[in-house]
Order: C-alpha cells, then sequence, then structure tokens
C-alpha cells in the first residue's frame, strides 16, 4: 500500500466541477510533482491533501490513516506557498520556531532543530533578519525550513518558485531536490513548469481540466507522451496529423494513427538504417545559446527541428537539408 | 515636458491656496493670538497662565481626555469585532455594510444629538415606550449625563472605527492563517501571535483618529448638554462666541493645548507601537 493515497476525489466550484475523480498514490520517500496549466486544478488537489480546501467526494490516507475530516493542524503535512507566507512580525528564527513551538517543544531542542535547518537551507547569519529585510530567494528558503524542522509526514509545494527569477529558481530546485534527499521527504510539488517538474520529480502526474492526463517517471514523460495535450505541454513536440506526417515522410502506408508527435531533437543528419528520412527547406533559424532551432518545410508541411549548436556548421535560409529520423521517434498518440 | 509641468503647477495653486486660507493662516493666527493680552494687548503668556492655574480648565481638559478615550476605547473594541465579522460576509453584502457605516459615521453634531434626543430624551420615543413596559432601569436612562454623552460619542466613533479597521483586516493575508494553522496553531493562537502583532499599527493609528475625532467634537455635546458639560471644546467655543464675555486669546491658548495634546497622544501611540513590533524599526 502507498504512502499517500487519494482516492476517487471530486471537487467543484460555483456548480464547476474542477477535479474530476481523482486517483493518486506517492510512495515514501518520493518526489512527486502535479504538472499542468494555469487552472488545471493542481492546486486545488495540493490544498485538498493539506486540509485547507474539502473535496465532496473521496478518501485521502496519509501513512495508512484516514485524514479526509481531519484538520490541516492535525495532519502533520508541510506546506510551502508561492506567496511565502512569512510571517512578518517573527524574526527568520522565530518563523522557523513557530511550528516547535506550537507543538510545545523543549526550547533548548527548538534552538538545536532551528539552527541545524538554517545551516541546511544556507541562511547563517539571517537568523534576526526580518522577513521584508530578504530576497524572495532567502524568504522562500526560510519557507521552506519552517515547512521541514516540524519533519511533517508529507512536504506540499505550492509553485514554490515562480515568483523567483531564473538563476535563484535553478539554485533552488537543486536545494529542495538535494533536502529532499537527505531528509527522504514525501514531497508533491505543483508546477506549471515542466522544466522544474523534470529536473526535480521521481514522477509526474499531468494535469489537464481535473483529469490526470499522463502519469510517469520524466523521461517517460518526456519520450512517450501519450495523447496530444501532453505533446504540447511537454517541450516543443510537433505534432502532425496523418496527413500532414505522409506529405512529410512521403509513405502513406506508415501511418494508421489520427494524430503523431516528433520531438524536434530527433532529426539528425545521420543517415540512420530503417529510418526515416525527410528533405525539405530550411527556414526560419533561430540561434538560441547552445541549441539553434529552424524548421525544415517539406510538402507544405512545416516542422520544428533543434540540434546542439555547432559553429563549423553554417546553416543557411532556403537551403535543401536532408535529415533522418528513428521510426520509434514518431509517435502515435491518442 | 516642461509645458505639462507647468500646467500641473498651476492646476495645484488652487489645492496650496485653500490650505494657506483654512489651515496656516488660521493655525498661526491662533498660536500668535494665544500670546496676547486680551484684546489683543501685546505679547504676554498670562493667557496660558490662566490655564494652568484655573482648576475649571483643567476639569476641561480631564473631561476631554476621559470621555474621548472612553469613547475610542469602547468603539475600538466593538469595532475589531464588527469589522472582523463584515469580512466573513459575501463581497456584495460587504460593500452595502460599509455604506450603511459610512453614512451612519457622517451622521454627527446636531442633527445626531437631536436624533438622540427624539429617541432618548426625557420625553423620547423609547424613554416613553420603556415606561409604558415598565422597564424602570432602562426608562430611567437620562441621556443629559455623562453616559448619555459617551452614548452619542460611541454612536459617531463606531461606523469611522469600522471603515478603518475593514481594510485592515483584509492586509491580514490568508496565506498566514493557512500556515499558522498548517504548523499546528490554533485560530487563536495565530490572532495573539501574528495577526493581533500585524494589525497593531494599523489599530493604534486607528485609535489615533477616533482620539482626535473625540477630542475635537464639539456640535453633539454643546446640542445635547448645552455648555453646562464641561468640555474644552464647549470652553473654546464659549470664549469666542462670547457665551458670557468673548476672550478669544484665552480660546486661542485653549486651542493650542488641544492640539498639543493631540500631537502628544500620537506620539506616545507611535512610541507604544514600535515597542511591540519590533520588526518596524
Amino acid at each position: 500500500m502507498s504512502y499517500v493515497t487519494i482516492e476517487n476525489i471530486n471537487k467543484s466550484f460555483n456548480d464547476q466541477q474542477v477535479l474530476h475523480n481523482l486517483n493518486l498514490a506517492f510512495e515514501e520517500g518520493e518526489f512527486v510533482t502535479l504538472l499542468g496549466p494555469s487552472g488545471c486544478g493542481k492546486s486545488t488537489l495540493l490544498r485538498i491533501l493539506a486540509g485547507l480546501t474539502t473535496p465532496e467526494a473521496g478518501i485521502i490516507k496519509i501513512d495508512g490513516k484516514d485524514v479526509t475530516n481531519v484538520k490541516p493542524k492535525d495532519r502533520k503535512v508541510g506546506m510551502v506557498f508561492q506567496s511565502y507566507a512569512l510571517f512578518p512580525n517573527m524574526t527568520v528564527e522565530e518563523n522557523i520556531a513557530f511550528g516547535l513551538k506550537m507543538q510545545k517543544m523543549n526550547k533548548e531542542v527548538i534552538a538545536k532543530k532551528v539552527s541545524r535547518m538554517i545551516e541546511l537551507v544556507e541562511l547563517k547569519g539571517k537568523e534576526k533578519a526580518y522577513p521584508r529585510e530578504l530576497s524572495g530567494g532567502q524568504q522562500q528558503r526560510v519557507a521552506l525550513a519552517r515547512s521541514l524542522v516540524t519533519e511533517p509526514k508529507v512536504l506540499l509545494l505550492d509553485e514554490p518558485l515562480s515568483a523567483l527569477d531564473a538563476q535563484i529558481r535553478k539554485n533552488l530546485q537543486k536545494l529542495l531536490r538535494s533536502l529532499q534527499q537527505e531528509l527522504n521527504m514525501t514531497t508533491v510539488l505543483v508546477t506549471h513548469d515542466q522544466e522544474e517538474a523534470m529536473a526535480v520529480s521521481d514522477r509526474i502526474y499531468i494535469l489537464n481540466a481535473g483529469h490526470i492526463a499522463q502519469e510517469g517517471k520524466p523521461h517517460d514523460i518526456y519520450t512517450r507522451p501519450a495523447n496530444e495535450f501532453v505533446a504540447r505541454f511537454i517541450g516543443n513536440y510537433n505534432v502532425l496529423t496523418k496527413k500532414q506526417i505522409s506529405l512529410l515522410i512521403k509513405d502513406e502506408s506508415q501511418f494508421t494513427h489520427d494524430l503523431y508527435a516528433v520531438r524536434p531533437e530527433a532529426f539528425g543528419s545521420e543517415f540512420i538504417m530503417d529510418g526515416y528520412k525527410i528533405s525539405g527547406k530550411v527556414q526560419n533559424i533561430m540561434p538560441l545559446g547552445n541549441i539553434t532551432r529552424y524548421e525544415i518545410v517539406s510538402g507544405g508541411v512545416a516542422v520544428t527541428v533543434e540540434h546542439l549548436h555547432k559553429s563549423y556548421e553554417k546553416l543557411q535560409e532556403n537551403e535543401l537539408k536532408t535529415l533522418y529520423i528513428n521510426k520509434e521517434d514518431v509517435i502515435p498518440l491518442t | 515636458m516642461k509645458r505639462i509641468n507647468g500646467m500641473l503647477f498651476v492646476s495645484i495653486i488652487p489645492f496650496f491656496i485653500l490650505i494657506a486660507l483654512f489651515l496656516f493662516i488660521p493655525l498661526f493666527s491662533m498660536i500668535y493670538a494665544s500670546f496676547q493680552g486680551d484684546g489683543g494687548t501685546g505679547f504676554t503668556f498670562n493667557q496660558y497662565a490662566e490655564i494652568f492655574q484655573n482648576f475649571y480648565y483643567h476639569q476641561a481638559f480631564k473631561n476631554s481626555i476621559m470621555i474621548s478615550l472612553l469613547s475610542s476605547l469602547i468603539a475600538m473594541v466593538m469595532a475589531i469585532f464588527a469589522a472582523y465579522s463584515i469580512t466573513l460576509f459575501s463581497k456584495n453584502i460587504q460593500d452595502r455594510i460599509l455604506i450603511f457605516a459610512n453614512l451612519t459615521s457622517n451622521f454627527a453634531g446636531i442633527p445626531l444629538a437631536f436624533a438622540f434626543i427624539v429617541l432618548l430624551g426625557n420625553s423620547g420615543l423609547f424613554t416613553l415606550l420603556f415606561r409604558a413596559w415598565g422597564w424602570e432601569t432602562l426608562s430611567s436612562f437620562n441621556l443629559y449625563s455623562w453616559s448619555g454623552l459617551i452614548l452619542i460619542y460611541v454612536y459617531f466613533q463606531l461606523p469611522l472605527a469600522v471603515m478603518l479597521l475593514y481594510p485592515v483586516y483584509q492586509g491580514v493575508q490568508a496565506g498566514w492563517k493557512e500556515a499558522a494553522s498548517l504548523l499546528g496553531a490554533s485560530s487563536l493562537q495565530f490572532w495573539v501571535r501574528i495577526g493581533a502583532p500585524v494589525m497593531l499599527p494599523s489599530v493604534a493609528g486607528t485609535f489615533s483618529i477616533l482620539f482626535a475625532n473625540a477630542m475635537g467634537a464639539y456640535a453633539s455635546a454643546y446640542a445635547l448638554t448645552g455648555s453646562t458639560y464641561n468640555l474644552v471644546t464647549i470652553r473654546v467655543g464659549a470664549l469666542t462666541t462670547g457665551d458670557i464675555f468673548a476672550r478669544p486669546e484665552l480660546g486661542s491658548a485653549l486651542a493650542v493645548l488641544l492640539g498639543l495634546t493631540l500631537i502628544i497622544a500620537m506620539f506616545i501611540n507611535e512610541w507604544l507601537t514600535r515597542k511591540v513590533r519590533r520588526d518596524l524599526l
């Protein structure tokens, strides 16, 4: 039996159903991400898990115990909010100690735990600072420490990094993942950033309009999108109709599904035995730093191609180019 | 760009003129007059000396400060709960209640005193009703007394306090409550440790405004009790309009001291707030 199970959860707001009979399960120590566009219901699901929102139907179990009707304060879950939600009238130290004080823990034990946590989130020297004196990244680290210090059974992260700039976000992703592994903390992250989800998760649930669109390991989800929604949401997949792919590859007999997905980096210049061949004009070249992106237009169909930037390989607009692709990289969608 | 700035400057001139005419000139002439002898006979501290030596004026200040503190405190405590209750209604109802509060907070002065006299005066509607029902305790309530005065003060202070405190509750983020509850705090623990300290500066600021509002109130008290009740504003009014005989210079000195009382009250308030909220230092 899984450590956390969510069974048949339904939720509506103003007669609009936002979660449709969802079933999810997380193992102990697992880092799971709920990934999806805004309004897909991922934050609502997280809040239901925390006990901050009540579902209309369904059961939530944590560590074998039914917590569906248990108050948030008795669920032993920690949560980090997008807005940090630090208490403005308390110092870093006091914010982190708050949960332990509520548990009426011994003062010396609190001091020890708080100082260890401050070290873990790399905030030494900022103990006496107030939230308004900290940067966004530092505030989010305090929020993380405040949740972790109470050693919750499950740590919930509601888009914790989306208000931060790219560099700080990357650093915090690393910190988050290493802390989670060090403490073996069952963690559920909500994000709309697929790169972030890929970087930190053991497993990803992709949500679309209150349904689970796909579930799996990051690599499997990336390489094997199950449907059009996932293919379009993850990366820059080329989603092509049967007619388009037949025109592009000039072989109608091979394609029986209505839709196919092809990753832009799956195309290569080297000949592939038993693969497909595409010849067309190069258009819309975009140098994106380490990657060069362009389109190949063949039979009136344009596909996006990406490859690592090579300074000796100069591409020209409208030049004729032949590319190859493995058959298994043309993924049929349901 | 320069031309626009010039236009902006021209448009703001009437504002400066109004400020000068209705704030600075009266203020300076009041301060100037307070240092003049009766009838404007040269510079003197006599007016202040008289105020400090005369028990009657001490009592006026004591009464004014007492009624202001008491009515502000009562209104404040009631408003803390009332404003919180309002936040629990739907947005639509909240807006309607605020319009009502706005309306009642502007209902002050002579009309308010008259309304109270009609309802609770010696032959007031409710007084007669209570008497008819045999509710002696209520029917013997004397509107023209200290408690009557406090009732009227609370009546015009309460809606103002509600209107000033309502947005303060909006400043208490839902995320703080949720974070606190997930960390094991009860609702009471949240309000004691986070909600109240966060709201404190605004609550203290509101208290200052209520105190000033009550200290400066004149018409309601005058209409209700005439000049029988000894308040600073009523004394200033009597001295400047010549209730017995006009002594505007003494009235000015009283008014200057009234202003100073408010400034001192504001500083005490500020100092206390900063002592409690160390993060604001």
